[in-house]
């Protein structure tokens, strides 16, 4: 691995500027999109983030103003940085052990298997989708099909699961676990990639298959598993739609989700330059999260060529 | 051959001086006032074409019709144009603060009450008033209290194009079903929480399914008929020291809803997902529904047996009802042609043409003229008659015209929700939920005026 990056390095030293200059004709569609969709959007959201603009009338720079209110006095985002914690914290471990538990069952060589992946694929590509949302909120609704099967057990309920402040976001967690697609695929790759010579030969010396799961599977899959646990939390994070279709943040902000909050201020409430240093307190957050992770890393995670 | 090529030169450059003309209008947010109106002026005597920008909110029929209006104002003024925009209500405010940012604000903007003062105080919409001076505009024909509520320190940023008032529709079936009797306007409130619960306790339906606390209307009337305001004369903070009266009205609520006389937030947010024309009023399975007094009209297709009272008196209260702008056209302070713009929105409120296709749809119109055309003309459905009448039922019990709702309204209401369903909930005492939302309120009034 070592060798291979040294290697690389070289190479690159005998680019010609004439190669460098093709290079970067080549990625120009990709560096103009970058620049003008990304760049230049979140330079002017660190420049609003100081000001007072409302979108309607120019900005006036307000200092460090936005940051101490939000950190020092806004209950709301409080709520919503607790309601957003609380999603990640379970519904990403959720989703990946979901997502773990299929891929197994989809690493089978049997007939129709692809069929079954593309199935179970389905639900991430459609999952986020404000049609889904809508379905959602039907289903868990106190008209809805798991209303009446809870009372037909017996369990008779005050209000929906959607409507009861106190269960409304573990509807929008399972909604999240249903979307485990994604990840899922991403361990089917790393599951093949283990070699079957190991699972064989602790076969032969009689382990079980459960022993074989916890001391050659999770270890073996320490980097995938590592790789989905940063890329679900970035994603988890991020969790809109579905807070903004199902409940819009109710019943009394119990799932007022961290970006529904930010919509809401700069969009119903025109503070958007409040909401642009909103947005950069997130940023900070999922960068501290990741690097946090990162640091773990070494204590955990796996990598063979080690 | 050099005649035809010099012909087609000249068309071709004629239509893209059009297209472009076309492509100019709403953007170039710096355009000086006096700049756009000479270039209007080029523009009409050249007999050359406009293009208007226009955007409202509203449901499938107003975007119908509305577009057949445009076609008839086409028709009548060949050079003038419409890009329509039309949307729901929902995303609608979104969608125009960000064109407003980009400058790229339609021409002609539908505007509502609550957000009339940001748009207002950020100078974004046109100031009408040398319009209505000049004689473009005949706002003669308009009630001067309606007027005065699209009218922002001194400027006419805004034309009402209807009223509304507060209004209980009821089924008078489900009523019969239940053995009560239809109410009349001398009725209090502690006979609305007894009707509702009649209701419930005998056919099991809801005895009212509007939401109470969606937004501060119903919260005002109460106050209102209290004797106090509900927001302060320089809009910094709540008009009434006295936080007994909300503690009342969330309990006057929760009550309803513990007796499963009143939808409770659960109940009520399934209701909202389902849209009112599908709404248990369509089936007359409810008794009462809060609304405004074109809500017979919006429910004429699914539903014509519904009738309308003025809403609950307090016992020994004041007036309390107030004529509230529906809603209003307001033209954009970026718009090039301003005036065209003007004498559209004049005909829109006031021709007969504009009215016969409208017939009320928007609410009551706002023009006198207009109303006594609509209601000579014979054509009026019974609901949009029962409309008309309820403007005179209800006169004698409005109270003053209440100033345009504060900047930062959308907030008071979101904090006034959260504050209201806290009690409904049974998390917080309506003590408390009063006194938290007066301090949530107050800051966010403090900070947006």
């Amino acid at each position: 691995m070592a060798m291979r990056k040294a290697k690389s390095l070289q190479e690159t030293q005998h680019y010609s500027a004439k190669d460098n200059a093709v290079g970067y004709l080549l990625m120009t569609p990709w560096l103009i999109r970058f620049i003008l969709m990304w760049a230049i959007p979140a330079g002017m959201s660190i420049y609003y983030s100081f000001t007072d603009y409302n979108l309607l009338s120019a900005p006036n720079w307000v200092g460090f103003q936005n940051y101490v209110t939000i950190l020092t006095t806004d209950t709301n985002f409080r709520q919503a940085l607790f309601v957003t914690l609380g999603y990640v914290f379970v519904m990403v471990p959720l989703r990946l052990i979901f997502a773990l538990f299929v891929a197994n069952l989809l690493n089978k060589k049997h007939v129709g298997m692809a069929m079954y992946r593309v199935l179970y694929y389905v639900p991430s590509i459609i999952g986020g989708s404000i049609a889904v949302s809508v379905v959602w909120k039907q289903i868990f609704g106190n008209q809805g099909v798991i209303m009446s099967l809870l009372e037909r057990f017996g369990i008779e309920q005050e209000y929906s699961l959607v409507g009861n402040p106190r269960t409304a976001l573990f509807v929008i967690i399972l909604m999240g676990v249903w979307q485990f697609g994604s990840s899922m695929l991403i361990f089917l790759s790393g599951l093949k990639q283990i070699p079957d010579a190991l699972y064989e030969s602790a076969a032969m010396d009689g382990a079980t298959p459960i022993q074989r799961f916890w001391k050659i599977t999770i270890p073996m899959l320490t980097p995938t598993i590592f790789f989905n646990l940063i890329q679900q939390i970035i994603n988890g994070f991020r969790i809109f739609t579905e807070s903004k279709i199902i409940t819009d943040g109710g019943p009394m902000n119990s799932t007022l989700t961290y970006v529904l909050y930010l919509y809401r201020t700069a969009f119903t409430n025109f503070h958007m330059g409040y909401s642009c240093a909103l947005a950069w307190i997130m940023v900070l957050i999922i960068g501290l999260a990741t690097v946090l992770l990162f640091k773990t890393q070494k204590s955990w995670v796996y990598y063979e060529a080690q | 051959m050099r005649k035809l090529w010099k012909r087609t030169t000249a068309i071709v450059m004629a239509s893209t001086m059009a297209l472009s003309l076309a492509a100019c209008s709403g953007e170039s947010a710096a355009n000086s006032q006096a700049g756009g109106d000479t270039a209007t002026a080029e523009a009409s005597s050249a007999g050359e074409d406009i293009t208007l920008r226009i955007t409202w909110w509203g449901g499938q029929s107003r975007h119908e019709y509305t577009q057949q209006i445009l076609d008839k104002y086409t028709e009548l003024h060949p050079n003038i144009h419409f890009e329509a925009t039309p949307s729901g209500w929902d995303g609608y405010f979104e969608k125009l603060a960000t064109d407003t940012a980009t400058g790229a604000m339609p021409d002609i903007v539908q505007m509502d009450y609550l957000y009339v003062s940001t748009y207002a105080a950020n100078n974004s919409l046109a100031d009408l008033t040398p319009y209505m001076e000049d004689g473009t505009m005949d706002a003669s024909t308009i009630d001067a209290d309606i007027l005065a509520s699209g009218n922002i320190d001194g400027k006419q940023i805004a034309m009402p194009l209807s009223t509304s008032l507060l209004t209980v529709a009821y089924s008078p079936t489900c009523l019969e079903a239940a053995g009560v009797e239809e109410p009349t306007s001398d009725w209090t409130w502690e006979d609305f929480a007894a009707m509702c619960s009649e209701v419930h306790e005998k056919t099991g339906y809801l005895g009212t399914s509007s939401g109470p606390v969606d937004d501060t209307n119903n919260f005002n009337y109460w106050v209102r008929q209290h004797g106090e305001q509900l927001f302060s004369d320089d809009n910094k903070s709540l008009g009434f020291e006295d936080d007994q009266i909300t503690v009342d009205f969330f309990n006057l609520w929760k009550g309803m809803m513990d007796d499963g006389a009143a939808a409770d937030p659960d109940e009520y947010e399934q209701l909202l997902a389902l849209g009112i024309e599908a709404g248990p009023m369509a089936t007359d399975e409810c008794g009462y529904y809060i609304n405004w007094n074109n809500y017979t009209t919006l429910m004429a297709n699914v539903n014509d047996n519904l009738k309308m009272v003025t809403p609950p008196q307090l016992e020994g209260g004041e007036n309390g009802l107030w004529m509230k702008p529906g809603m209003f056209f307001s033209v954009a302070e970026t718009s090039q042609y301003k005036e065209e713009c003007a004498a559209f929105i004049d005909w829109f409120i006031n021709s007969e043409e504009a009215n016969a296709i409208m017939m009320g749809e928007r609410g009551t119109p706002v023009s006198s003229t207009a109303r006594e055309y609509l209601i000579n003309s014979g054509k009026l459905t019974e609901q949009q008659q029962q409309m008309f009448e309820y403007v005179d039922q209800a006169a004698p019990l409005c109270g003053d015209t209440p100033a345009p709702d504060p900047v930062g309204i959308a907030e008071v209401n979101q904090a006034f929700k959260d504050a209201a369903y806290s009690v409904f909930y049974n998390q917080v005492s309506a003590e408390d939920a009063a006194a938290s939302f007066r301090q949530q309120a107050n800051s966010i009034l403090a900070a947006n005026n």
